[in-house]
This record gives structure tokens, C-alpha cells and sequence, in this order.
């Protein structure tokens, strides 16, 4: 019994709060992104096919979604933002995060709302997130080794969701901008 | 000079055909997009519809409760309706992956020893039972063929259940990965540089390094990622004094890896990992057990096997910078290398190695990434070993000293090719020229 001592942190482990791996659901997301909204509002995009097409161009990537789920922030009738949610494959397993954006289709904070690798947890760091702040598809910068530094452990994991950054930056380029 | 003319025309017509066939599917892409987006319009169109006639049908029903209806009420201004993400839902439960890499060394001073090798061959399954629970397994095989007759091996590489706690906690509990230096739990082809893995991870760490027990895991928000268990450790009564496996790697001649492994002594295994500058991995761990399980008549049932490493890895923009220290200590060896004198190979006392590595991805054309690299690395797998009478001893082993220079050419991201030239400072007849393929998905 030389390990006995670790009975009890075995234990406390066993009794731990059931959060699974959602660190965070959308309206937290949201708050956190704008905490001074007072109103949010669906407003879900329908990229059209030459909108598809200037997203492609301007992200390098797939634009793989015609329908975008997005929310706007408001402070009574000023448009703070938008927030839009996605998903990607990290290793093997879905990410789902936030992106939340300016008016101007910069990005102004990214947020993680569940994720559940063995390995990499580490793009929950606010360190790491917050290289992504200020760019846009314009600006560039939003692509791993060239702005974004990589996660050693979890490289897939952090160049899915750099990717899905930058096709999200995008779309708010294209479709978002005011 | 007919090789030459073969070779060209091989290259050419690699590069050729990427060429020829995205011209046409170009055409077709834009077609194949053209349709979707009509599909989905056609969609949009037909939810309006829908919307439209469920909408006419309310004010129908409305009309017919002969009721005043209110004025329709402004919609709410904090109605937060943002949906959650559908990933429950569209996440499938069981994932199959694989890996494999196919090999091919040249020692230049003696091309007669030049071999191909289906070096392994991986399939890997992920099952999530729940939000919290999943369970991993790789199977491997290596050297391609495994009969009584042939040299290869078929085995359970990874075979264990992980839950999750909340706080980050999670726990695993099966044939898991040590958390040890770099390579030992990222060994996919496609993760490392060089056609072989390198000889301090593979010789000192004796990646792919499992062991079956329980461990608990978890993370903090500084970027610090701590790893600690209970698991397994190696059988000494294993060790092969008469042949060579224990001079190239002491712990690789003596694992267990699961297979009804003697488990009378188990080990404990800590790591440290720190990420919390974007980039930065500093890390560090230490695996420890005594290793003679009691066995009877065994003279070394004392001998402790302890094995610590230290490891960073740096990726600024284009670079990718690494070094790692491992060193392995056998203690109370004295009496067994006693029984063991006039062998070649007795237990070393301790074995230990370091390499530093640069990379650099010097070209993106489309989806090829090359990568350039050059590798420094001194190992020595019997440094020193306990006393023995005079006279009777073996000599501690020179350090060997490694030099590798390649190139990954990665094609998309998960596949690369592999060149390198690895020149050796003590056994220079071991100086190779190696060629690889690897995958992994």
C-alpha cells in the first residue's frame, strides 16, 4: 500500500463536477465577447455563390458552409459586433468555438466553447487566442507560422481552428463588413 | 545514365499530372458549386414557403377563434437566441484513423546492407461512449509480414479508456502512452523530421513507449499541463547479457508493453509540460520503478529503473527549434553483472543523450511543404557501469555522436515524404543515406 496517499486525490477526481469538456455554452460565449450589449440578435447568413467565391479567395480554403450561424450584438440600436459559431476536427474529435467580430470584420476575441482531444487543450489559453485579435482577412496574419504560433503536441488541433478562424474572418469580410 | 533518364521522367510526369487534372476539375468544381448554391437557394426558397403558409395558416386560425388579436408584441430585444452548436449531434461516435511509414536505408559504405522496410503499419479506432468517456486503441504492424518465420511484429499499441472529470481533470486507465519527451507520444510520421525517429528518443526513451495502468491528468490556466500515474514498469530478468538489444537500447530490451507483464513492482511517472507562451513548450517528466518483481533466485530484485527528461520545442514563425535531455539510471546492478561476466552486453549503471534541431519551412508551393532540417545529437546507451572486481568489467561505451541533414516535403497534411543523411562520429560504418513515405490520418 506505498500509494495509499493517492487514494483520496483518486477520489476527489471521481467526485469532480460532471462539466465534461464544454467549457463554455453560445449566450456565455456572447456575454463574454460583449459585455456591454444589451441585445443580441440571430442573424444567420446565406452566402450566395459569388460570396462563396470571394471567401475561398481571400481565406485559401474551402468556404465548406453556405449557411453561417451568426449573432449580432447590439447596444440598443448600435451594432457592437457579431459573433459567429463553428465547429471543426481538431485531431479526430469536433471543436466547437466562437468568433466573435468587430463591425469593421476584425476579429475581437475567440472563445472555445467545448473540446475534447486527449492532447492540446492548450488553444483555451488566453495567451493563444489572443494572437488572434485585431486581424482580419485583409490584414492577414491568421494562419499558423505566419502570425499564429503553433501548439507543439496538438498541431492539428490548432491549425483546424486557425483555419476555421480565417475562413470565418472571411466570410465577415465579405458578407459582414459595415 | 538510363536510371537518370527514368528518374527524370518519373518526376516529370509527377508533376505533370496534378497539373492536367486540375485543369478539368476545375470546370467541374465550378459546376459542382454552381449546383449547390442553387440547391441552396432552392432550400432558402422553400423554407420561406414553408414559413409563409404556416404563418397564413396561424392568422386563419386566429381569424377563426373570432377573437380580436392583439397587436403582434415588438419582438423581444434580449431574446439571446443563439442556438448551441450542433456537435452532439453531428460528431460520429466511433473514428477510425491510421498511420504507417515505409522506409528505405543505404549505408554508404556498404550499399550491400541497403534494405526497404514496411516499417509499420497502424490502425487506430477512437470510440466515444459519452460527452465524458471514450476509449483509444492502435494496433500496429511492423517489418510488413509476421509469421514464426519472419521478423515482423503485430501488436496493441494503445488500448485504454479516458474519462473526463470537469476542471480539466481526466483520467485514463488501459495501455497508455508514457508522457516522455517529444516523440513518444506524437510518433506519427508526419510529426517528426527525418526518415528515422531520433536515437536519444528511440535508444534512451525507448519510444513507442507503453505501459498498462491508471493515470490522472489535468490542466491550469497558466498553460501548465501535468500528467502523474501508476502503471507497469520493466522486467530486468529480461535482459540479454550474450546479445546486442541491450547495448542499443536498454529499456527497448526489457520493456513489457502489456504483454502479461510482470507487475509484482510498479512504477510511478510524473510530467510537466508549460505552454503558456504561444510557441513556447518547456517541459519535463520522470518515470520510476524497481524492476526485479521479486522473481526467485534473481540477483538484482533491488534495482531501481529511474528515467527523466527535459524538453523544449520553440516555433517562431517559420522555424521549429528543439532539444531534449533524457538520461536512465539501473541502480543495485552489482550482483547480477557479477553472475553476467564474460557476456558482452552486461546492465549499464547509466545510459543518457541529448540532441538539439532546427527546421525550417523554407517553400510553400500549393499544398507541398518543404522543410528543411538538420539534426545534432550524442547518445550513449551504457555510460557507465556499477563495479565489479577488477579486471572483469566491460569498458564504458564512447558517446556516439549523430549528425542528420534532410528535408520533410509534406503534400497537404497528412502525407510526407522524407530525405536525409545521417553521418555517425564512432561507428562510421554506420553513416546512411535513408528515404521514407509516411501518412497519417
Amino acid at each position: 500500500m506505498r500509494y495509499r496517499h493517492l487514494i483520496p486525490l483518486a477520489a476527489c477526481a471521481a467526485g469532480a463536477p460532471a462539466f465534461a469538456a464544454q467549457y463554455l455554452n453560445a449566450e456565455q460565449a456572447q456575454k463574454l465577447m460583449f459585455p456591454e450589449a444589451t441585445a443580441f440578435r440571430q442573424q444567420d447568413l446565406a452566402l450566395s455563390l459569388p460570396q462563396m467565391q470571394q471567401v475561398e479567395k481571400l481565406a485559401g480554403l474551402a468556404a465548406r458552409s453556405v449557411n453561417w450561424r451568426v449573432v449580432g450584438a447590439y447596444s440598443g440600436d448600435q451594432l457592437l459586433g457579431y459573433m459567429v459559431l463553428d465547429d471543426v476536427i481538431g485531431k479526430f474529435e469536433l471543436i466547437s468555438y466562437a468568433v466573435g467580430l468587430n463591425p469593421d470584420a476584425t476579429v475581437r476575441q475567440i472563445e472555445i466553447l467545448t473540446y475534447r482531444e486527449s492532447h492540446g487543450g492548450e488553444i483555451r489559453l488566453p495567451a493563444w487566442r489572443h494572437q488572434f485579435v485585431g486581424k482580419s482577412a485583409r490584414t492577414g496574419g491568421l494562419a499558423v507560422g505566419d502570425g499564429i504560433a503553433n501548439i507543439s503536441g496538438a498541431t492539428l488541433s490548432c491549425t483546424h481552428l486557425t483555419d476555421g478562424v480565417r475562413r470565418i474572418a472571411a466570410v465577415a469580410q465579405v458578407a459582414l463588413k459595415k | 545514365m538510363n536510371k537518370h533518364l527514368i528518374a527524370t521522367a518519373l518526376a516529370a510526369a509527377f508533376l505533370a499530372a496534378p497539373l492536367a487534372a486540375t485543369a478539368g476539375e476545375a470546370e467541374l468544381m465550378a459546376r459542382i458549386e454552381k449546383m449547390a448554391a442553387e440547391l441552396e437557394q432552392l432550400k432558402a426558397e422553400l423554407k420561406a414557403s414553408v414559413k409563409k403558409t404556416e404563418a397564413v395558416e396561424q392568422r386563419q386560425q386566429a381569424i377563426a377563434a373570432a377573437a380580436p388579436a392583439p397587436a403582434p408584441a415588438a419582438a423581444p430585444v434580449m431574446a439571446a437566441p443563439a442556438t448551441e452548436p450542433a456537435v452532439a449531434a453531428s460528431a460520429p461516435s466511433t473514428i477510425f484513423g491510421a498511420y504507417g511509414e515505409i522506409n528505405y536505408n543505404r549505408p554508404t559504405k556498404n550499399a550491400s546492407g541497403a534494405q526497404a522496410d514496411v516499417r509499420r503499419a497502424v490502425i487506430g479506432v477512437e470510440h466515444r461512449f459519452d460527452q465524458k468517456t471514450k476509449m483509444v486503441a492502435e494496433f500496429e504492424w511492423e517489418h510488413a509480414v509476421v509469421s514464426a518465420d519472419d521478423k515482423g511484429e503485430s501488436e496493441v499499441e494503445q488500448l485504454y479508456v479516458e474519462r473526463e472529470f470537469g476542471n480539466g481533470l481526466r483520467s485514463k486507465v488501459g495501455l497508455y502512452l508514457i508522457p516522455m519527451g517529444l516523440l513518444n507520444t506524437n510518433h506519427e510520421p508526419t510529426a517528426y523530421y527525418g526518415v528515422e525517429r531520433n536515437f536519444v528518443e528511440t535508444a534512451i526513451i525507448p519510444s513507442t513507449w507503453r505501459e498498462v495502468g491508471v493515470s490522472l491528468s489535468g490542466d491550469t490556466a497558466g498553460g501548465l499541463t501535468w500528467d502523474t500515474g501508476i502503471t507497469t514498469g520493466f522486467d530486468l530478468g529480461k535482459w540479454d547479457a550474450a546479445g546486442s538489444d541491450g547495448r542499443e537500447s536498454p529499456l527497448g530490451s526489457i520493456h513489457q508493453e502489456g504483454q502479461q507483464a510482470k507487475s509484482r513492482d510498479l512504477s510511478v511517472h510524473a510530467a510537466l509540460n508549460w505552454r503558456g507562451v504561444p510557441g513556447l513548450l518547456v517541459g519535463g517528466s520522470v518515470f520510476t520503478g524497481k524492476a526485479g518483481h521479486k522473481a526467485d533466485g534473481f540477483t538484482a530484485n533491488d534495482a531501481r529503473i529511474t528515467m527523466v527528461d527535459l524538453h523544449t520545442r520553440y516555433t517562431p514563425g517559420r522555424w521549429d527549434l528543439s532539444a531534449l535531455y533524457a538520461r536512465g539510471q539501473i541502480s543495485n546492478t552489482e550482483a547480477l553483472n557479477e553472475t553476467l561476466v564474460g557476456n558482452p552486453t552486461p546492465v549499464p549503471k547509466s545510459f543518457a543523450g541529448w540532441y538539439t534541431q532546427a527546421a525550417y519551412r523554407l517553400m510553400e508551393v500549393g499544398d507541398y511543404t518543404l522543410s528543411p532540417f538538420v539534426r545534432y545529437e550524442q547518445f550513449n546507451t551504457a555510460k557507465s557501469y556499477a563495479a565489479v572486481p577488477q579486471g572483469l568489467g566491460v569498458a564504458a561505451s564512447p558517446d556516439e555522436k549523430v549528425t542528420t541533414v534532410g528535408a520533410n516535403l509534406k503534400v497537404g497534411e497528412g502525407v510526407v515524404l522524407k530525405a536525409d543523411y545521417q553521418k555517425f562520429k564512432e561507428d562510421k560504418s554506420r553513416d546512411r543515406l535513408n528515404l521514407g513515405m509516411g501518412f497519417s490520418y
